[in-house]
């Protein structure tokens, strides 16, 4: 049998409640008022009754509790001791409605505890009618919703300031399917809440980055989190976003895993700075190359100028005049090499080729002879594996060039310079691995942890402070990864920079977690 | 003093010592200079330079700035200090040198500076009305 709850048996006659209990009318039994007041008596909800006068004629344990008044303290009182002076007024309608016949429910209004304190209150109220049928008082069941209300607010703060949040803040269960969506999801990739809700989220996930999902749930289901990832999703008009993704799993209060909450926010901008100041160091690139070609090429040009000049004014004899023209040649050759070498580093086709790094590594290698000599810095290159391997040559000449240069650098006093290129067998694809180090002074620990953040320089005004970061955006847009050790060990000091590129490099359409890609020292 | 001595009232040829790594440049130069009537030595590097004037005294100085060991700069200020009635000329084929001018500016030297390549005749000639001036 089931059994009526104590706030359906209040709005029931006793007719009722004996037909509800026994199948029967006009039967109740001793053991079912036993009954009856047992409810009453282990109920949480306040359960009293008045008559018509609005005296209390009963008082459950519950009342006591919520009001914390004795029954004995309340029976044969007015039940307006519990309404606080300003809401007097509802007794005088209560007990109208209970006159005619009518029954109050959930009333929600404001009751006053024996202790002073006002609090929220839900109230039903019902006439309780003699064998007649007049009704000679009410019974009234009254619930204490102050915590109730604490939790509404609290969910609407919540929810309020998810929907005010300029980041997209979404829900989805474990199959990835969207659960909720605030009004900055909205902004970001313009679907609306009817429009998303209930579709998976590889909607919002470009075609060629469909395989992230997989592995963000396979995280989410083992409970881990994803912090500040960074990828693209695409919006509703399809437009493509650079986005920072949080990911945390949402648990049951068993603690299992059944969704997640995702926090994206838009890094477009960010993004736009950042290729902004890659595109500005290119230029700064350029031009200390510019400044280094400028030497190599000036030189044998003023060589060149004064050879024609003897030859014409010089009065030499036949064979000195030639001798003069072939070393004007010679010098030309020299010009027409580096211009060779050099011109056209930075245009860049974006598409990868195929090419030796050595070879890149000769010209830029070239490009700094004269100024490694000059500061009696000895080259020692080898190259272990001289297969071809598909990078942006131009980009890739950018990073040889800084670290290089940065080599030189920091051995003013003259030292050595070693590079290398081998195969690199990381774990899970092949590539190489160039090694460029040198034996400056090293770099101290607490420089060491910043040399790929932007604008970190120690060269005062010479540097522009991004070389080394520049670098590492070209080195992970290859999909490879660059890192640096160092030592300050005076009779063993140097650096060495590491860049291993994979085979396979396809350009950023790997997920990597938050700054993965870099060295040891990205903290 | 030996300024005053080597000076270009006795009919005495004007001496001009080059200065650059670039051996053949500095040949050329020098070979450029005898003929329009100077006397020319070659040094090709700052401590050779100095050695060379010791004997030679030269009226003026022509170096190149961008050398190993002592670069032009340094060399024009150790040879400004000890002889200043030498007239310096410094020459350059590269435009990031500011810096290594502005440490000599600090110091009070402000010697002229041209690009290379510079063409032989301008060469001569500036030397000439430096000489003459």
């Amino acid at each position: 049998m089931v059994l009526p709850s104590p706030r359906e048996l209040t709005h029931l006659s006793q007719t009722e409640i004996s037909e509800g209990l026994f199948g029967r009318p006009q039967v109740m039994s001793e053991s079912a008022k036993n009954f009856l007041a047992a409810i009453v008596a282990s109920s949480d909800d306040a359960i009293v009754s008045k008559d018509l006068n609005g005296i209390v004629t009963s008082w459950n344990e519950g009342a006591c509790r919520i009001f914390g008044y004795q029954a004995e303290e309340m029976i044969g009182q007015s039940i307006r001791r519990l309404i606080p002076q300003h809401l007097q007024h509802e007794e005088d309608y209560i007990l109208a409605k209970i006159r005619s016949g009518e029954r109050v429910e959930h009333f929600e209004t404001t009751r006053q505890r024996k202790s002073g304190e006002l609090f929220p209150i839900s109230v039903t109220i019902s006439p309780i009618r003699d064998d007649a049928g007049k009704v000679i008082g009410a019974s009234k069941i009254a619930r204490d919703i102050s915590e109730r209300r604490r939790s509404d607010e609290s969910r609407f703060r919540l929810a309020a300031i998810v929907d005010s949040a300029d980041d997209a803040i979404i829900g989805k269960d474990l199959n990835g399917i969207i659960t909720s969506w605030n009004q900055g999801a909205q902004r970001l990739f313009g679907y609306t809440e009817e429009e998303i809700i209930g579709q998976p989220i590889l909607r919002l996930i470009p075609d060629n980055l469909r395989h992230e999902e997989t592995e963000i749930l396979r995280k989410l289901r083992a409970g881990e989190k994803l912090e500040h990832y960074e990828t693209t999703r695409v919006g509703k008009d399809g437009q493509l976003h650079e986005v920072s993704i949080t990911i945390s799993p949402i648990r049951n209060s068993e603690g299992v895993v059944i969704g997640a909450s995702k926090i994206a926010r838009d890094i477009s901008d960010r993004k736009k700075v950042e290729q902004m100041a890659i595109q500005a160091e290119k230029i700064a690139t350029t031009g200390r190359m510019a400044a280094v070609i400028a030497h190599e090429i000036n030189n044998p040009l003023a060589s060149v100028l004064n050879l024609i000049y003897l030859a014409r004014t010089g009065g030499l004899s036949p064979q000195e005049i030639q001798n003069n023209l072939a070393m004007a040649e010679n010098e030309l050759e020299r010009v027409s090499h580096l211009a060779r070498q050099t011109l056209g580093f930075y245009r860049d086709s974006g598409a990868p080729v195929e090419v030796h790094l050595s070879e890149l590594m000769n010209n830029v290698l070239s490009v700094y002879r004269a100024k490694l000599l000059s500061h009696n810095i000895a080259v020692d290159a080898q190259y272990g594996d001289l297969r071809k391997i598909g990078v942006r040559p131009g980009e890739m000449i950018q990073v040889f060039s800084n670290l290089i240069s940065n080599s030189i650098d920091a051995m003013p006093q003259g030292g050595k310079l070693t590079i290398s290129i081998n195969k690199d067998a990381g774990a899970n694809r092949e590539g190489l691995r160039v090694v460029i180090g040198d034996t400056g002074q090293g770099i101290p620990r607490d420089h060491l942890a910043k040399v790929f953040q932007p604008f970190f320089t120690t060269k005062g005004i010479l540097g522009t402070g991004i070389g080394l970061w520049v670098a590492r955006q070209i080195v992970e847009r290859h999909g490879g990864q660059i890192s640096v050790s160092s030592s300050t060990e005076p009779s063993d000091s140097g650096t060495a920079v590491t860049v291993c590129l994979p085979f396979s490099g396809s350009s950023s359409d790997r997920p990597k977690a938050n700054g993965a890609g870099s060295g040891t020292e990205i903290q | 003093m030996w300024e005053t001595e080597f000076g270009d009232c006795g009919g005495r040829k004007s001496r001009v010592l080059v200065v650059d790594d670039e051996r053949l440049l500095a040949d050329t130069t020098a070979a450029i200079l005898r003929n329009a009537g100077f006397e020319a030595r070659t040094a090709y590097d700052g401590f050779g330079a100095l050695e060379t004037t010791v004997e030679f005294h030269p009226d003026f100085l022509l170096t190149d700035i961008m050398m190993p060991g002592m670069n032009g700069v340094e060399l024009a200020m150790a040879m400004a200090e000890r002889y200043p009635a030498i007239k310096i000329m410094l020459f350059s084929g590269q435009a990031g040198i500011s810096d290594i001018l502005e440490a000599s500016r600090a110091k009070g030297f402000d010697f002229p500076l041209l690009a290379k390549p510079v063409p032989p005749a301008k060469l001569v000639e500036g030397l000439k009305s430096l000489r003459n001036g």
